[in-house]
């Protein structure tokens, strides 16, 4: 990556090209403009303390950007930032059985339009509660507590499809 | 054994490839992925289940519909940029130069060294940073909190809006476990010390400006070494990790 030259107008440049892209990951996650911001001022600072030691053997450059932005996303919504978690006891007592009955009828929130190459296969194979469950965490920033909350199904269950739908993805793309 | 007791707190975890996993997804608690975090920096494996994971799920990141940013951001992470950089030349064992020219100037100012000397407060310790190239709209304060020891740069303190303050790490600070960084501040004709939080390892601090009292001059800034959950007490009772007093930037 040029910016581990320490070349400022490399970092420039990754934010002209990048920017719009780690806001709305940073955005979706955290909810609030701001805050958002307030991600991609503390991911772009990391980002150039970090490049030096970056190593672009161990992965691709931009994947690694995109990693600092979700990590600073989910540190300042799980630190408490974004208060709309649900307590755990409250999820847990939700009706099993209304539950799924009420999940069944959902419509399905995430489109797969964008092109995730063999994930999207893999992912498609998964049962829609379980996919879901992994997309509401990854691209909503959920907690458990929420997804539960959301999906009106008991905390335990989504833990446990979380689980699973995490052990069939990798070996699915092994 | 660091990996036994980092892992007591998650046993759920049978095997780290789990909990690289949900780590990555993003479902575990602060507590939790900071214990991860912690655990990275010495294994191996855990580190490459983790980028293992950021690889397979990347692609998921592009369902995120791209918000632009607004205009001053990038201004703001510039002015960010050149307070590091400063505080990055300023420390006496770093040996590299400055990334960026220009930072003789605010250096070589005598009226800053004239704040700090008046404080009186060990000031060799105090290493400031101004921002020479954008000046501020509202006076703005600026702090750079130092090791006692070796007087190296570990925080930055900024005003980076006129609603909050900001504590920026500049590296990875270690805390050793159940302990954890409490942040205090006093100006010079308060009674006592007043703590601002509790520090997450390598995460910026944020304070809501209008929670505390206006700013001073020479208001004195530092973060000690408490029980995992604070100090019991209303008054630091750890040692200092790294302090420094406000100056005024015009």
């Amino acid at each position: 990556m040029a910016c581990a030259r320490g070349d400022r107008q490399a970092l420039q440049q990754l934010y002209q090209r990048e920017s719009r892209y780690l806001l709305g990951v940073a955005l979706r996650i955290v909810r609030q403009r701001q805050q958002a911001e307030d991600v991609l001022h503390d991911a772009f600072i990391s980002i150039w303390q970090r490049a030096e030691t970056f190593n672009p053997a161990r992965g691709e450059g931009r994947g690694w950007i995109y990693s600092v932005v979700r990590n600073a996303a989910l540190n300042m919504v799980r630190s408490g930032a974004r208060q709309v978690d649900v307590s755990e006891d409250a999820a847990e007592a939700i009706d099993d059985q209304a539950a799924l009955a009420a999940y069944a009828t959902a419509a399905d929130p995430f489109e797969l339009r964008a092109d995730l190459g063999r994930l999207e296969g893999c992912l498609g194979g998964l049962e829609p509660a379980r996919r879901d469950c992994i997309l509401y965490a990854y691209v909503e920033g959920c907690s458990h507590g929420e997804i539960a909350e959301r999906l009106q199904t008991p905390l335990g269950t989504v833990k446990a499809w979380i689980q699973r739908g995490m052990r069939a993805l990798r070996e699915c793309m092994a | 054994m660091s990996s036994g007791t980092a892992s007591s707190g998650f046993g759920n975890f049978e095997d780290i490839d789990a909990l690289a996993g949900e780590y990555v997804l993003g479902t575990l608690s602060a507590n939790a992925r900071a214990a991860v975090e912690a655990r990275m920096r010495d294994e191996p494996a855990l580190r490459d289940a983790v980028q293992a994971w950021e690889a397979r799920l990347l692609p998921l990141a592009s369902l995120a519909p791209p918000a632009d940013p607004s205009p001053a951001l990038w201004s703001r992470i510039e002015r960010t940029l050149g307070s590091v950089a400063a505080a990055a030349a300023a420390a006496p064992k770093a040996g590299q130069p400055a990334r960026a020219s220009g930072f003789a100037s605010w250096w070589n100012n005598l009226q800053l060294w004239r704040g700090l000397a008046a404080g009186g407060f060990a000031a060799a310790a105090l290493m400031v940073a101004v921002l020479v190239t954008r000046p501020a709209p509202t006076p703005q304060y600026m702090v750079v909190l130092v090791a006692p020891q070796d007087k190296s740069p570990g925080w930055v303190i900024q005003t980076t809006s006129s609603r909050q303050l900001s504590l920026v790490p500049l590296g990875t600070i270690e805390v050793p476990p159940q302990k954890t960084l409490q942040f205090w501040t006093k100006a010079d004709q308060w009674r006592g010390p007043v703590s601002l939080g509790l520090v997450k390892q390598g995460q910026t601090l944020r304070i809501p400006i209008d929670k505390l009292p206006p700013l001073e001059p020479n208001q004195l800034f530092e973060l000690t070494l408490e029980p995992e959950n604070g100090s019991p007490i209303d008054r630091p009772t750890g040692p200092i990790q790294f302090i420094g007093r406000a100056v005024k930037v015009l």
